[in-house]
C-alpha cells in the first residue's frame, strides 16, 4: 500500500468517495502544512488522503458579507484574512492572529477550515473565531448543520466532526450594531516571534459604543488547555464596564477569571507554573490596547 | 520432487500524470500521487536549486513560486500544481545567464555565506519584489515597507550564517531600486 490522493471535484463526489473510494484509513486534506509533515514524521505509508482543496465551489474558497456578518469558506487561506481589508476593519483580532501564524510562505496554503480541524490547542485562527464566538457550518454523514464554535472542540485535537464529517464555512457574526470602538487583537507568547507555536494565547474582541462602554466582550484562550477556551464570566465581567476607566483591582479580578479557565500542562515549551504566570501578565496588556 | 515457484505479484505504486510549466518550460510526468513538489523539481526534473531542509516547512529553503506565490515546495503535493505555473532559483536568471535584480541585489550585498539558503531567499525576495511592485502599480500601497516588514515577510526563511543583515540589506536595496 501506499500514499494515495483522492481529489473530487464537489461535494457529491466527495460524498461518493467517502462512501465507497476511500477505505476505512483516510484523511482529510486542504493546506497540508499539518498533515504533511505528520505523515513524514510519523512513516505513515498506507493513508488515502482526501484532498478538498479541488472542490468547485465559489463559496468554500471566500469570504462573503451576509446578513449575520461574514461567512468564510472553509477552503480560505489565511493568507485571505489578512489581505481581506473588512475584515482587518471588522475583525481585528483575526487579522493580527492570521499575522501571527508560521509564515508567510505557510499562509498562502494553510486554510481557515485546517487551523480548525486540526484541533491543536493552541490554534492561532482557531482561538481568534473562538473570541468572535463564530459559529460552524458543519456536514455530517446525518445532514448539515449549525455548530458553535464553542462546542467544536472536544479535546486535544478532537472535535465534532469525528472522521467523516466535514466543515464548509465559519459564520463571523456581526458587531454590534452601537459598536463604535474596537479593542480587538490577538497576544501570542512564544519562544521567538516567528514561526512559534504559542506557550500562551490571548484572543479579545471588546465591542464599545461611542463612550468606551464594552457592550459586547469575547476572550479566549489558547494552548492552555486540552482544547482553546472561551473565556465566559472574564467575557461577561467586562461588559458594562468603561474600557477607559477600568480599575487595578477590577484588572486583577479579570485576569483570576481568564486563569479559572486554564489548566495547561507542562511540556518541552513551557511549565504550566509559567503558562498561568504569562497569561495573567497577558491580561493586563489587552487593557493597554485600550489606550491606542 | 516438482519445484513450485511462487509467483509473488508485486502490486506497482499507481503513477498519475500531471503537467505543469516550470520556469517557462511545459513538462508532462508521471508522478506518485503523494509525491511532492520538491521531489518532482529535483528528483524527476534534476533542478537541484530548490533545497530540501526540514520537510515541514521551518526553514523554507525549498521555496519555490506556484503561479507568483511563494509557497514551500516540501508541503505541496505535486499533484496541485497542475496546470500551474512554477518558478525555481533556476528561473530567476535572464537569457545567457543574466542575473536578475534579486541576485544581483545578493551578490552585491554579500548576502550569500554556505548558500543552502539562498535559493529559498532568492525567491521570497522575488515574490517580496513582485508583491511591492503590484501595490504600488495598483495604488493600494503608496507608502514604503519599513526594515520590520521587509523582516516579517522573511520569516519563513532560515539562514544560519548571515545573521541576517545583509539578506534584510539587499532587500530593501532591491525594494528601493524598484521605486
Amino acid at each position: 500500500m501506499a500514499i494515495q490522493v483522492l481529489r473530487p471535484s464537489n461535494l457529491p463526489e466527495l460524498k461518493k468517495v467517502l462512501r465507497t473510494g476511500a477505505g476505512k484509513n483516510f484523511r482529510f486534506i486542504a493546506g497540508g502544512t499539518d498533515v504533511l509533515p505528520q505523515i513524514a514524521k510519523d512513516d505513515i505509508r498506507d493513508l488515502t488522503l482526501i484532498d478538498i482543496t479541488g472542490i468547485n465551489s465559489a463559496g468554500f474558497f471566500a469570504v462573503k458579507r451576509y446578513s449575520g456578518g461574514y461567512k468564510a469558506g472553509a477552503g480560505v487561506k489565511v493568507d485571505d484574512l489578512i489581505t481581506n481589508k473588512e475584515i482587518g476593519l471588522h475583525y481585528p483580532v483575526l487579522k493580527e492572529a492570521a499575522l501571527s501564524l508560521a509564515s508567510n510562505q505557510i499562509r498562502q496554503v494553510a486554510t481557515i477550515g485546517g487551523n480548525l480541524c486540526t484541533a491543536s490547542p493552541s490554534g492561532d485562527v482557531a482561538c481568534a473565531l473562538m473570541a468572535l464566538e463564530a459559529g460552524c457550518g458543519i456536514s455530517l454523514p446525518a445532514g448539515k448543520k449549525q455548530v458553535s464554535i464553542l462546542k467544536f472542540f472536544t479535546g486535544v485535537r478532537k472535535t465534532v466532526l469525528g472522521k467523516t464529517g466535514l466543515l464548509l464555512s465559519v459564520d463571523i457574526p456581526q458587531n454590534h450594531n452601537k459598536s463604535r470602538q474596537l479593542v480587538s487583537g490577538f497576544i501570542k507568547v512564544g519562544s521567538r516571534r516567528s514561526m512559534e507555536c504559542s506557550v500562551v494565547s490571548l484572543a479579545f474582541h471588546l465591542q464599545c459604543d461611542a463612550k468606551g462602554t464594552i457592550l459586547r466582550a469575547g476572550i479566549a484562550i489558547g494552548a492552555v488547555a486540552p482544547t482553546i477556551r472561551f473565556a465566559r464570566s472574564a467575557a461577561m465581567y467586562l461588559e458594562g464596564k468603561n474600557i477607559h476607566e477600568i480599575r487595578e483591582m477590577e484588572k486583577l479580578e479579570f485576569a483570576e477569571k481568564v486563569l479559572g479557565y486554564a489548566s495547561p500542562i507542562s511540556d518541552l515549551r513551557a511549565s504550566d507554573w509559567y503558562r498561568k504566570e504569562v497569561l495573567r501578565n497577558i491580561c493586563f496588556e489587552l487593557f493597554d490596547r485600550a489606550g491606542k | 520432487m516438482k519445484k513450485t515457484v511462487k509467483r509473488v505479484k508485486v502490486k506497482q505504486e499507481e503513477s498519475v500524470s500531471l503537467s505543469l510549466t516550470v520556469n517557462g518550460n511545459r513538462h508532462v510526468l508521471k508522478v506518485r500521487p503523494a509525491a511532492l513538489l520538491l521531489d518532482v523539481l529535483r528528483d524527476v526534473l534534476k533542478l537541484k536549486g530548490t533545497k530540501p531542509g526540514c520537510h515541514e516547512g521551518e526553514c523554507g529553503a525549498c521555496t519555490v513560486l506556484v503561479n507568483d506565490i511563494p509557497v514551500n515546495s516540501c508541503l505541496y503535493l505535486a499533484v496541485r500544481a497542475e496546470g500551474k505555473k512554477i518558478t525555481t532559483v533556476e528561473g530567476l536568471t535572464g537569457p545567457g545567464g543574466a542575473l536578475s535584480a534579486v541576485q544581483n541585489a545578493l551578490v552585491e550585498e554579500g548576502a550569500v555565506q554556505c548558500g543552502f539558503c539562498t535559493p529559498g531567499m532568492a525567491i521570497s525576495m522575488q515574490a517580496l519584489l513582485n508583491t511591492h511592485k503590484s501595490r504600488k502599480k495598483s495604488g493600494r500601497g503608496t507608502k514604503s515597507l519599513s526594515r520590520d516588514d521587509i523582516k516579517k515577510h522573511f520569516e519563513g526563511n532560515l539562514c544560519r550564517c548571515t545573521g541576517y543583515v545583509k539578506i534584510i540589506d539587499a532587500a530593501e536595496k532591491l525594494l528601493a531600486q524598484s521605486e
